[in-house]
């Protein structure tokens, strides 16, 4: 059974319809990704799994829990989230920061020193936080979210604006929590990232999902039927994959004419472009 | 309500107080008030005993600088800074978050309160009646900045509210230094203030009226509070 079912969700803000019939389920120590550009409803979306919207229609199931739940402490203690305005109290150490949330999760002491050796800044522990870097604070703040090693990890644009070293830190550290067995649901704009990480993503555009599924599956089901090939002279031919070229490719395969062949698979960027009529920008 | 969550909140409250110049230097306005006020004799009388208007402004001023304007700064700073909802996404709820942050500022009040009343040292303070009337008063000025606290969104926007709030309901025994007349409407309406019966219990001449018109403000306050509570809810 899917850790999280989302079925129909509507949500609307007075005359504005923010989410129509969204539908989809996330299984059990999965990544998934919701894409889609600014003001598409992802972030409505992860509120209203959160608890911190209500639904305006339809039904939304997380961890065993029905939305009408959302405020009980169980499920409040299950859940860990990275939003895009998550802060954290500069004027304090990054130990105070963190031993007030393993004290508000009732986490187990040793937790704080445990997360920081996992993002690699335990020697930082002493520190005010308003002596680190952005990229030091992202990686605090995800510390923060599963300082109490949550079940579901819900992550608003975690890696955005952040330098590749870190970006790549906290997507080895997003790959170890779903090994461990973390359910993950996260929202980019980032399709590199989406790519790597995500087992299956939505293309949410205006409200509504527009596709899905796992990011290889949905690159084939939106592939272009061609082949580019890149000839040892420099020239760059691109052909149908037809069985009227099928002696053209074989002649450039097997007699050592080209320098690269590439069959036309697009990006997941490339794919959302495809189907919203939209750059994910 | 949850104690273990309040008191975590408390700790990180009041490392936060003591790190926040402005809030920490709100502690000693009225002990340097009270050093200035037993230097100079401000209003003693032929035996030394500091009048209760003294001691009234005094009560004022460590209750409207410390105790409201505290906890609406702490309140309006987490708003501002976005960590107020970080602590609602965790499973401390609104009360744990009021109650910790209202533990660092009433110790502060009392600190401060103690020191310059101390440092004063008049005769008969530290009677039941006074304290009572204390508690009220703080439990008014208390309410007011939690419920004004939920509502404003900066720190900025508290200096609207702190100013006259604290000239008010803080300075109110100042207002016999404007209004001369003693059966002036603004003096009479003065009397009905808080700070004004606390001045009323301390000269020994309080009934039961100061009390319940203290009551009253601390119930007009509570409502107060409601009022932002529900405001902050809808506005979710």
């Amino acid at each position: 059974m899917s850790i999280i079912q989302v079925n129909n969700l509507e949500k609307t803000f007075g005359s504005e319809r923010a989410l129509a019939g969204i539908t989809f389920n996330v299984e059990r120590g999965q990544i998934f990704g919701l894409l889609g550009p600014s003001g598409s409803g992802k972030t409505t979306t992860i509120k209203v799994m959160t608890g911190e919207l209500k639904p305006s229609d339809g039904d939304v199931n997380v961890n065993n829990f029905n939305y009408k739940q959302f405020r009980k402490n169980d499920y409040v203690s299950s859940l860990g989230i990275l939003s895009d305005k998550s802060s954290l109290y500069e004027r304090l150490t990054v130990k105070d920061n963190l031993e007030l949330f393993r004290k508000l999760y009732n986490a187990p002491k040793g937790s704080v020193e445990r997360v920081l050796k996992d993002v690699g800044l335990e020697s930082e522990i002493d520190k005010p936080v308003s002596k680190l870097s952005k990229g030091m604070k992202q990686r605090i703040l995800l510390c923060k979210a599963v300082i109490h090693r949550p079940a579901i990890l819900f992550l608003d644009e975690p890696t955005s604006a952040l330098d590749p070293t870190t970006t790549e830190k906290i997507h080895d550290m997003l790959e170890e929590l779903r090994d461990e067995g973390t359910t993950i649901l996260l929202t980019t704009h980032n399709m590199d990232e989406a790519t790597r990480l995500c087992d299956n993503v939505a293309f949410l555009y205006q409200g509504v999902i527009q596709d899905s599924g796992a990011p290889a599956e949905l690159r084939h089901r939106y592939k272009r039927n061609e082949v580019h090939i890149t000839y040892t002279d420099g020239t760059v031919k691109t052909v149908d994959r037809t069985e009227e070229n099928r002696s053209l490719l074989d002649n450039v395969l097997f007699n050592e004419e080209a320098v690269d062949v590439r069959t036309d698979f697009p990006t997941l960027g490339e794919v959302f472009k495809k189907v919203t009529g939209k750059e994910l920008v | 309500m949850n104690m273990t969550r309040a008191m975590a909140i408390f700790e990180k409250d009041l490392k936060e107080f003591m790190k926040n110049m402005m809030l920490f230097t709100s502690v000693l306005i009225p002990i340097l008030m009270a050093v200035f006020f037993s230097r100079v004799g401000i209003g003693a009388g032929a035996e030394g005993e500091m009048p209760p208007e003294i001691l009234g402004i005094l009560a004022g001023v460590v209750f409207s600088a410390v105790l409201f304007s505290g906890i609406m700064t702490m309140i309006a700073e987490e708003n501002e800074k976005d960590t107020l909802r970080g602590l609602l996404q965790s499973p401390a709820t609104i009360i744990d978050i009021i109650l910790g942050k209202s533990m660092v500022v009433i110790l502060m009040t009392v600190i401060s309160l103690v020191a310059s009343i101390v440092i004063i040292s008049p005769e008969n303070y530290w009677t039941l009646e006074n304290i009572i009337s204390l508690v009220l008063a703080g439990m008014f000025f208390l309410n007011m900045g939690i419920g004004l606290g939920l509502v404003v969104k900066s720190v900025a926007t508290t200096s609207v509210y702190i100013i006259p709030i604290m000239f008010i309901f803080g300075f109110t025994p100042y207002i016999e230094m404007l209004i001369t007349d003693p059966d002036s409407i603004g003096i009479k309406i003065a009397e009905y203030f808080p700070i004004y019966q606390h001045m009323f219990v301390l000269e020994g001449n309080a009934g039961a009226v100061e009390f319940i018109v203290l009551a009253a403000w601390v119930a007009v306050s509570f409502l107060l509070v409601l009022w932002a509570f529900n405001k902050r809810k809808n506005d979710e």
